[in-house]
């Protein structure tokens, strides 16, 4: 349970780790807090040449509110959101999910950015992030670009990064109080992987709505426009109106043949609808 | 370079060290884990390593003062850091309330958890004072304890809570800290070359059986790939096995010992994974029925993940004129860490990223091209738009 030898570089700046990554040999790896990239360094399932710190550049360290917008640096912790050491701008969304990932101590070192980037399809953030339509800001050595969170993660530990491009960060739209926000996963022990994640941001004056089934072997089903899943109209009876039929024909046309599997994320969905019902705020978690 | 790290020129780092308000100053290999240093390098064994990925718990130390898991971080991510492990908390008042509470519910019997069990319990103390029996068991819910059943562990735990309550404590406010991982300092620059490579380990043999006997394979999946060309000449390419080999990604052809028996490696990427299985395989074909079966084991180059599957293949007619469809059944069984890291579901994304690219290549090769078709071309599109639809609906819980 030793990793194999890599080179390690802590850059101090962000140009400095743009060059890096730009320049670097071999098979290069960032590290932010390590808590899933850790593991396989230790599995020997990656073997890279060098491991780049980007823990030690103040710009992915720092969270801000720009216009209506939340913007997490890369290197932003669960547990900095689970403690409200970032603002709030999604009536608590954000930290109920950050509360219940994994483990404090795990909580403590792991980053959203680096959660994004692993892009493990039973991640918390790779499904609330895409439901709360959030986007993520990209940089390679002179170019910025920008991506809806549901385009960059393109399938299992895949992402639309391009060679010597990183994430900077993620851009979290503000929550309106009018929306309606649920979140729910299914695990059979607290805080391992999800085997199913549901997820809904619906705004019941304005008929329209995003959900969002997880923990799928690829990336997440994105409904952009949920409101088949209401019966066309997303209103103020919506959790009445949830259609978990719509919810399964969905998942079987994606794919997924197993009926006891649909059965489980249909109904997690179900949950997230009905937690999206109910007034807010809702009391944390229950996390580990 | 700071004067938290400076790079030797053997690889390893000299890394400055806060360890139980003792300044340390220790080498390291970048690969060596927090835990590794304190134990290896400073003696101080009381942290203990378990699974070394994350989930026992057994490692958990504090990292500038709130609980982190050793074993997941590296020495170069904590340069400059204050650590604290379980020899650095005999003065402090709540870990001497937990070790007078466990010993007097019981709750350790081997030990091995208890290090990072009181870390854990420490930090829940101090932040979560309203906790009850439920709360608590949840917050200890990331480290395990084989022996005790965790009732003592929990009614200790519970007491301390309930205790310091009764005395009107609050919740600890929580130093002030930066945002981003604890332990990471900022403007600590640090660098460590790779050390130089050690002698490569003489690959150990393919884990071959006789590929003769009955194979009951722990996972199974189905998986279709459709092709613009005839089912007798996609059957036919599929006897050419240095053409298949060719438009396998990741395929290497080694040698052919028997005429149905290749020896190979297959090389699969599944994010930032990458391992090279070689090993052997049989080929059976039933030519009236243009079917066959490829039976195949290898391991990777260490000999550490080793595997063995069967693919059951049948051609038949597309749904348009001249066009064919290959039903593969594919079942496999998978040992050692990449089994242990990989669930079903990421392999079985894996295989429908491979079926995709071998079908573009192989539709390729019947088109008459030679080498990776051109992308350009407009037929190859076609093809690689029917894939990634069927791709679309093959993903998912076969």
């Amino acid at each position: 349970m030793k990793p194999a030898a890599f080179a390690w570089e802590r850059p101090a700046s962000l140009d400095a780790l743009l060059d890096r990554v730009a320049d670097a040999q071999g098979h290069v790896k960032l590290i932010a807090g390590g808590q899933s990239l850790g593991p396989m360094l230790n599995l020997r399932l990656v073997e890279p040449d060098l491991v780049l710190d980007i823990t030690g550049v103040p710009d992915l360290r720092q969270a801000r509110v720009e216009g209506d917008a939340l913007v997490l640096g890369a290197c932003v912790t669960h547990a900095d959101i689970e403690d409200g050491r970032v603002p709030d701008l999604t009536g608590g969304a954000l930290q109920r999910v950050a509360a219940a990932i994994a483990y404090r101590p795990v909580r403590n070192r792991g980053t959203v950015g680096g959660s994004l980037v692993h892009a493990d399809p039973a991640a918390d953030w790779v499904s609330a992030l895409i439901a709360l339509g959030a986007e993520v800001d990209l940089a390679r050595r002179g170019e910025r670009r920008r991506l809806p969170v549901e385009r960059f993660v393109t399938g299992a530990l895949d992402v639309a990064l391009r060679p010597g491009e990183i994430l900077l960060g993620v851009r979290v739209p503000a929550r309106p109080a009018a929306t309606a926000w649920g979140y729910v996963k299914h695990c059979a022990k607290i805080g391992e992987f999800a085997h199913a994640i549901g997820a809904v941001r619906l705004d019941p004056a304005a008929g329209t709505g995003r959900a969002v089934i997880g923990a799928l072997e690829g990336p997440p089903l994105l409904f952009a426009d949920a409101r088949p899943l209401f019966g066309g109209r997303i209103g103020p009876d919506f959790a009445a109106r949830f259609d978990g039929q719509a919810a399964d024909a969905a998942l079987l046309s994606a794919g997924l043949a197993d009926a006891v599997a649909r059965h489980v994320h249909v109904t997690v969905l179900a949950r997230a609808v009905a937690q999206a019902a109910k007034p807010t705020p809702l009391p944390l978690p229950e996390a580990a | 370079m700071s004067a938290g790290l400076a790079e030797s020129a053997t690889g390893r780092m000299a890394l400055a060290l806060t360890v139980n308000g003792r300044l340390h100053r220790v080498e390291a290999e970048p690969r060596s884990h927090l835990g590794d240093v304190l134990r290896e390098g400073l003696n101080l064994t009381g942290t203990h390593l378990g699974c070394e990925h994350g989930v026992c718990g057994a490692c958990t130390v504090l990292l500038d003062g709130e609980p982190a898991r050793a074993c997941l971080t590296f020495a170069g991510a904590c340069a400059g850091a204050a650590v604290t492990t379980v020899e650095g908390l005999d003065e402090d008042e709540v870990a001497a309330e937990l070790r007078a509470a466990f010993n007097r519910e019981h709750a350790l019997q081997c030990g091995y958890c208890t290090p990072g069990m009181l870390v854990a319990a420490r930090d829940l103390v101090l932040r979560l004072p309203e906790a009850d029996e439920r709360r608590v068991r949840v917050g200890l819910s990331g480290n395990l304890c084989r022996c005790t059943g965790y009732a003592g562990i929990v009614r200790a735990v519970t007491g301390v809570i309930a205790a310091r309550r009764a005395r009107g404590i609050g919740p600890e406010a929580g130093a002030a800290r930066p945002l981003g991982p604890v332990g990471a300092r900022l403007g600590e620059a640090a660098a460590a070359s790779r050390p130089p490579a050690t002698p490569a380990r003489a690959a150990a043999p393919a884990a071959v059986s006789d590929l003769a006997g009955d194979f009951a394979p722990a996972h199974r999946f189905a998986q279709a790939i459709d092709l613009a060309h005839p089912p007798e000449a996609v059957f036919a390419l599929l006897n050419d096995i240095e053409a298949v080999a060719a438009c396998l990604p990741g395929a290497v052809l080694a040698g052919r010992p028997e005429a149905d028996t290749v020896e190979g490696g297959l090389q699969v990427r599944i994010g930032p994974i990458r391992a090279t299985f070689r090993g052997r395989a049989r080929i059976a074909r039933d030519e009236a029925g243009l079917s066959g079966r490829v039976r195949g084991a290898g391991s990777d180059a260490g000999g550490r993940s080793a595997t063995e599957g069967e693919i059951r293949y049948r051609v038949s007619p597309g749904p348009a004129p001249g066009t064919a469809r290959v039903d593969l059944d594919v079942g496999y069984t998978l040992t050692g860490p990449l089994a242990q890291f990989g669930r079903p579901g990421l392999v079985r994304d894996l295989a429908g990223r491979i079926a995709a690219e071998f079908a573009r290549t192989l539709d390729a090769r019947l088109s008459g091209a030679v080498g990776p078709a051109p992308a350009a071309l407009d037929p190859f599109r076609l093809a690689l738009g029917l894939l990634r639809a069927r791709l679309a609906a093959w993903r998912g819980r076969a």
